[in-house]
């Protein structure tokens, strides 16, 4: 990578990081427009963003974010009341630059649809408050101009040479070495299209070779239909500004077909602005700046090692894939530790030395292993924070008054998963926000509830894992209705002793549905079963806890990170093999007296009225081993998607964190194994995909 | 060009050959028309289509031409392209 590219790359990282505060910002501010330290923030992220867009050639989001900073400037300094429309369109400004700066990056041809309208709102919101552009409608205008003012009443009219003046400071401010800035006009014959000319092609010819050009079509002589020729021109002016590498003699090879009349070409030098230099050089300095900062944050990455304790700053940028990099060469590191900790030989070793420095060798380990694993630890509230954005939105669209709760947004959680993550959550909390609360406000106070939905959102520690939860304090789900439907839809056929949670469950499986009606938002039985499926990516699981008439509570429990499990270690035959700690519900060994052996089925062990199979690893993967009774070893009883199994083992080694290592393509084909670990011994044990552990007599069927 | 009642949706791109034949349509039925939509995605092809729609336009003011109000078209092709209307 070039030094350019890099500072390309870390203005497009540190520009998404902006975007993203801006998004969160503007919907803290259109809670409390009154203030104005926070508008001075938004203000703040969109002149830094003007800058840097400027400054590495993304003129189009430059273009937007410098009109969308004159509004934010405007209502900092005036401290003008803004009205309930105009926080709207803040709102949809920061969405528009969210996908002008998503066009700009995939270099697409086009921009969002919402970019004009949004940018014209804009445009005539700022023209309004400086007084330049009145709205021809309501403006006080002579009798004999009412006609045009009626027919253009939804125009802003911006004077031509304004907008030009505009456009120039601008590409002015933005020209950088090597390039020309001209203006170009074209006032072309009535006849030119019959000579086959038109301004269109002009543009085309001239957009090919510049790097941000603008033009300014004045329409202001077109006549009405009864005098109009479409084959006419009755464009007066077009004038064009140019930012081109191109000199004044390649420019005027696109127009030697056309009259000396037709068209004047004029270079801007930087002393023709002069009288505007002001402001620009206040731009000019910001994207001085921003190119700055983006080259000293690229001398941070690359000359690390070189800077000092005082010249560094408390934070620096680091490339994830060297962090996942040091990551794994902590699991060796864990790994091989282990291994002495474990290793026979050393431990007989009977020297007070020796003992003690694997005893530090050993809390250093663990010392290093959570500090690497907190660098991939981030806070939940960035993503809690777009959550917001969500719970608006769905609320204005289903027309649903309702109060959004925010818990534990300090809980810190693998930045892998972050990412991953926020498909599901906004899944969950449309589906709470559309199906869970009551349909209408007589609906919730006919259940005594107040008119105000609520939709809380809470993350927090359990047990080495952490919960992610949504509740919502709506009608509940009615485990009768799902369970008829699911019989219905044959996903079960009744005969199951199904839990509360597992009939709650069933709504997440693929084509579930109990809506009435199907929304735009949720409700057409292909979500929740990708939010399931999502999650078990990230090794996690989905628990729903239901009242009718109190609410629903959607709980996904994550693993702390991705890289390491906290497992429990188990034999089967001579193997030893990794059971994910999150799937034990208990382990024991049965009395003789409850398990049972049903003709056809396999064998059972009855616990507290339920029938859970029996698995036996040692069947499962076709290991020599002498047949024990269920009662002669130990079941482990786990969760799974199909619910309870009890895997039948040998005994329990331990509990352990094991680093995950992926299989080799050869393995990977085993539905039943999700990985590979090694333990201290430096043996290798396979991790159990528990939900594909089926009893044997499902399996050969299956 | 599609028509669906009082609704017409023409294609930016059209030649001049088009042009002409979307004026000798929209001519006779300029008084009906409520909204003239661009198809999405399209761009400007002549200058000639934007003068013709300002032309209707002016000529009626109640007709609704949204590509028109927007006031300006931005793409890699051409650019950003404004059109103003004043005396």
């Amino acid at each position: 990578m070039t030094k350019q590219e890099q500072v390309k790359a870390i203005f497009i990282e540190e520009a998404g990081e902006i975007i993203e505060k801006l998004d969160v910002n503007i919907l803290r501010f259109e809670e409390n427009s009154a203030d104005f330290d926070l508008l001075n923030e938004i203000f703040r992220g969109v002149h830094t963003l003007k800058g840097n867009a400027n400054a590495f050639g993304f003129t189009r989001l430059g273009e937007f974010v410098h009109h969308f900073e004159d509004v934010l400037d405007h209502y900092r300094t005036t401290r003008d009341e803004i009205e309930e429309c105009q926080l709207e369109l803040f709102v949809n400004s920061v969405d528009v630059i969210h996908e002008v700066m998503t066009c700009e990056l995939d270099q697409l041809p086009y921009l969002p649809d919402t970019y004009p309208e949004c940018l014209a709102k804009i445009k005539t919101l700022m023209a309004m408050k400086k007084g330049d552009v009145v709205l021809v409608g309501v403006q006080e205008t002579p009798a004999a101009f009412n006609d045009l003012a009626a027919e253009f009443a939804e125009f802003p009219t911006m004077p031509m040479d304004m907008s030009v003046e505009n456009s120039i400071k601008k590409h002015q401010d933005s020209r950088k070495d090597g390039l020309n800035l001209y203006r170009i006009d074209l006032t072309l014959d009535n006849d030119c299209y019959k000579r086959g000319f038109d301004h269109i092609l002009f543009l085309k010819l001239l957009a090919e070779k510049a790097v941000s050009i603008e033009s300014f079509f004045d329409m202001g002589a077109i006549a009405s239909i009864d005098q109009f020729s479409h084959d006419e021109n009755g464009i007066k002016n077009v004038c064009i500004i140019v930012l081109t590498p191109l000199t004044s003699e390649e420019i005027g090879g696109n127009f030697e077909y056309l009259f000396d009349h037709e068209y004047r070409i004029t270079l801007i030098s930087p002393a023709v602005v002069a009288p505007v230099e002001a402001e620009s050089k206040v731009i000019v300095q910001e994207i001085q700046e921003a190119v700055q900062n983006a080259q000293k944050s690229v001398s941070k990455n690359t000359s690390a090692a070189a800077q000092t304790g005082a010249a560094a700053k408390s934070t620096i940028r680091i490339d994830t894939f060297k962090l996942d990099e040091l990551f794994d060469s902590v699991g060796e590191l864990v790994i091989a530790q282990n291994f002495i900790a474990q290793n026979e030989r050393i431990r007989s070793i009977e020297d007070e030395s020796i003992s003690r420095t694997i005893e530090t060798l050993s809390k250093i380990t663990k010392r290093i292993q959570d500090r690497v694993m907190s660098l991939r630890m981030v806070a939940i509230r960035d993503t809690f924070d777009k959550m917001k954005r969500v719970v608006r939105d769905t609320s204005k669209k289903t027309g649903k008054a309702l109060h959004l709760n925010v818990l534990g947004e300090e809980t810190e959680i693998d930045k892998t998963m972050i990412d991953s993550l926020s498909d599901p959550l906004i899944h969950i909390i449309r589906n709470a926000i559309d199906h869970g609360l009551e349909s209408d406000a007589a609906e919730r106070q006919a259940a005594g509830k107040k008119v105000e939905g609520n939709i809380t959102l809470r993350a927090y520690h359990k047990s080495g894992s952490i919960v992610i939860s949504v509740s919502d304090d709506g009608r509940g789900i009615n485990k009768e209705k799902v369970f008829r439907k699911a019989i219905e839809r044959g996903i079960i056929t009744g005969d199951e002793n199904l839990s509360d949670s597992q009939i709650f469950g069933l709504i997440m499986q693929l084509g579930f549905s109990t809506a009435e009606t199907i929304s735009d938002l949720s409700g057409r039985g292909v979500g929740l079963d990708v939010v399931k499926t999502s999650i078990e990516k990230l090794r996690g699981k989905i628990e729903i806890e239901s009242v009718e008439g109190e609410g629903t509570t959607f709980s996904m429990l994550l693993p702390l990170t991705l890289a390491i499990i906290d497992g429990m270690l188990v034999r089967a035959a001579d193997e030893i093999y990794i059971i994910p700690t999150l799937s034990v519900v208990e382990s024991f060994r049965p009395e003789r007296e409850i398990v049972h052996v049903i003709k056809g089925q396999g064998e059972f062990v009855s616990m507290r009225g339920q029938h859970i199979p029996v698995i036996r690893l040692s069947d499962v993967f076709d290991l020599q081993t002498e047949h024990l009774e269920p009662w002669d070893g130990i079941l482990v009883c786990v969760e799974t998607e199909a619910g309870r199994i009890a895997i039948m083992v040998d005994e329990l080694v331990g509990r352990q964190q094991v680093v995950i290592k992926p299989l080799g393509k050869s393995l990977a084909k085993l539905r039943e194994i999700s990985g590979g670990a090694i333990l201290g011994s430096g043996d290798i044990a396979l991790i159990l995909n528990v939900d594909e552990l089926r009893p044997l007599i499902e399996a050969a069927h299956g | 060009m599609q028509f669906d009642g009082d609704a017409l949706t023409i294609g930016l791109d059209m030649s001049m050959e088009e042009i002409r034949e979307f004026e000798q349509f929209v001519r006779p039925r300029l008084e009906y028309l409520e909204t003239i939509e661009a198809e999405e995605g399209a761009l400007l092809h002549s200058s000639a289509l934007l003068a013709l729609l300002v032309s209707l336009k002016r000529t009626r003011s109640a007709l609704k031409i949204p590509f028109l109000e927007r006031g300006l078209m931005a793409s890699e092709t051409y650019g950003t392209v404004h059109w103003m209307y004043h005396d």
